[in-house]
């Protein structure tokens, strides 16, 4: 998991999104992806077709390993997605999504 | 019908190349149209650098050099789209169409000139394991840096050959999370062709001086910095639970669940391949790279500017995006050519200065040529559709020739980042085993979309 480090230059504006049905406080600076490797960490994230554990790599847009369900979309790039308020963000760590 | 869209020149990309470039025409009476993937202008670099969520000491001045730029950006009179995909691209006789997918929905234009300034990429570099989950890329753990002051929970392990695995530890110790351990896989060789040319040490000092600065605080700090390390995996059932690393010869194995990667970054290559621009392998950047000319012009109505053209670093990128401008401008006999004469020499000769000092980073950042070889023969080149070395190496005993073959053949770069992770890979592994140069292996044809694209996303054509 990640963690906003005491040395931020800044108290953060916080959005509230619902991450796997359940309600959260995140900083309205990041992506979804970001958000829920901050709430969540990496595990869990997404499983592959051919059954394997994945997470993001990038957070660029290049590797498409942080494909994500937002608002009721599967497989959108976490990493290019903005939070915001009110979202409904479901990992796919579950079935596949292929 | 969808409204087709105009204008008289268009910029991909909004990190230092892209904004230098969209700024310096907005300053001659221009008003460009610039398409950014990200929320907020600054790319990768300046990332929420408009409003920054850490500070210089943090992440260095480096970081905050870039503010000028995003300001003046930010005011200038820009047509500037955020959070827009430019998914294809299409040559035409009076210039460019490009499909774009904003927030407003799929639009088409038609742009006169077209400066392509999207930018680098982390290199893709398999290793075994390199799939799990707590392996992530420097890149993106600056990325999470920038965008909400995030360091993880726990003491990452940072492996790699490049100058930012030491800024990110430099950071990560700035920002109260000191990295576990730091693994230098840049081959020992370097240091010692480094000596023999001191030359080019003496150019790069500025950088030499920089990185030793930065692994002088890191031993200070008492975090353990290996160099000479030769070989890496990762280890665990759904996520990472072990780094193994050779040192010195010998395999040790440490507990760790986050592993932070940085093998260099390369241009982020997929455009300019859609439009099947010409490119050589570049032995010094270890890398593919668009051919341009003096002026930056890749064709009469095209320009390729900054790290997506050849790897330069944020200065060298703000210097080529105005150059680009100055050329574009000169193409449209809006200033003259004799006007813009000075500025451009100007230009261009801090740019040779600072690409001259590069080679320091080259040298002693060069990755092993076999390291492919070395990896065990599961582990994925293509992690896409889960294609093992060994899978490859099949392949071409069996006759697979080139990538397009080889794709064919294993489906390697047929998943959605369609070869941007396995690209290189796949040209380094056919050209070792036919024993024929990069450039004849060449590369994958990549066509459009360029991005990953929903037929909702392209049904959702609006005229606003
Ligand atoms: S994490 Fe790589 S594309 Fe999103």
């Amino acid at each position: 998991m990640f963690r906003r480090s005491e040395r931020a230059c800044q108290a953060a504006r916080q959005v509230q999104v619902r991450v796997d049905g359940v309600t959260m406080s995140v900083p309205d600076t990041l992506s979804v992806a970001a958000a829920v490797l901050q709430v969540h960490g990496w595990q869990g994230y997404r499983r592959h077709h051919d059954g394997s554990s994945r997470a993001p790599l990038c957070l660029m847009g290049v590797c498409h390993e942080c494909l994500i369900t937002i608002d009721g979309q599967p497989n959108r790039q976490g990493c290019l997605v903005p939070v915001a308020e009110g979202m409904h963000i479901e990992r796919q760590g579950g079935e596949r999504h292929d | 019908m969808t409204e087709l869209r105009r204008a008289d020149v268009a910029i991909v990309g909004a990190g230092p190349a892209g904004m230098a470039a969209a700024v310096r025409l907005a300053e001659a009476g221009l008003r460009p149209v610039v398409f950014d993937l990200n929320a907020t202008p600054g790319g990768q670099v300046y990332r929420q650098l408009g409003d920054p969520q850490v500070d210089a000491v943090v992440m260095g001045e480096d970081y905050l050099r870039g503010r000028t730029l995003v300001e003046t950006f930010t005011r200038a009179d820009i047509d500037y789209r955020p959070l827009s995909r430019v998914w294809w691209l299409g040559r035409e006789s009076t210039g460019y169409a490009l499909g774009v997918i904003t927030q407003q929905g799929a639009q088409s234009w038609h742009v006169d000139r077209l400066i392509l300034a999207s930018g680098a990429m982390e290199r893709g570099w398999p290793f075994s394991g390199w799939q799990l989950p707590g392996v992530m890329t420097a890149g993106a753990a600056q990325i999470l840096l920038k965008q909400g002051a995030l360091v993880p929970c726990t003491s990452a392990v940072l492996a790699g050959s490049g100058p930012l695995l030491y800024l990110l530890a430099w950071q990560y110790l700035r920002a109260g999370q000191p990295p576990a351990l730091v693994l230098d896989l840049a081959p020992e060789s370097g240091y010692r062709a480094l000596l023999r040319q001191p030359l080019n040490a003496w150019r790069g000092r500025g950088y030499l001086l920089k990185g030793l600065r930065m692994v002088a605080a890191l031993r200070r700090a008492g975090i353990p910095v290996l160099q000479g390390v030769d070989g890496l995996q990762a280890e665990g059932e759904n996520a990472v639970e072990r780094v193994r690393y050779r040192h010195r010869g010998s395999w040790k194995t440490l507990p760790a669940s986050l592993l932070l990667t940085h093998f260099g970054v390369v241009p982020e290559p997929q455009l300019a391949r859609s439009l099947n621009l010409p490119h050589g392998w570049e032995t010094g950047q270890q890398s593919f790279l668009p051919s341009r000319s003096e002026t930056l012009a890749a064709d009469e109505r095209l320009w390729i500017a900054g790290d997506g053209g050849g790897i330069g670093g944020a200065l060298n990128a703000e210097r080529e995006g105005c150059l680009a401008a100055l050329d574009v401008l000169a193409s449209l006999d809006i200033e003259t050519p004799d006007a813009l004469g000075w500025e451009r020499q100007a230009l261009q000769h801090a740019r040779h200065r600072d690409l001259e000092a590069r080679r320091l980073l080259e040298t002693l950042f060069r990755l092993p040529v076999d390291w492919l070889d070395l990896q065990p023969e599961d582990t994925l080149i293509c992690r896409c559709e889960s294609v093992s070395r060994g899978e490859v190496e099949h392949a071409i005993a069996q006759g697979a020739a080139g990538p397009n073959q080889l794709k064919a053949f294993t489906r390697c770069g047929m998943g959605p980042c369609q070869g941007r992770q396995c690209g290189e890979s796949i040209a380094r592994l056919l050209a070792r085993r036919t024993s024929q140069p990069l450039d004849t292996i060449g590369y994958y044809h990549i066509r459009p979309p360029v991005h990953s694209v929903t037929l909702g996303e392209l049904a959702s054509q609006q005229d606003t």
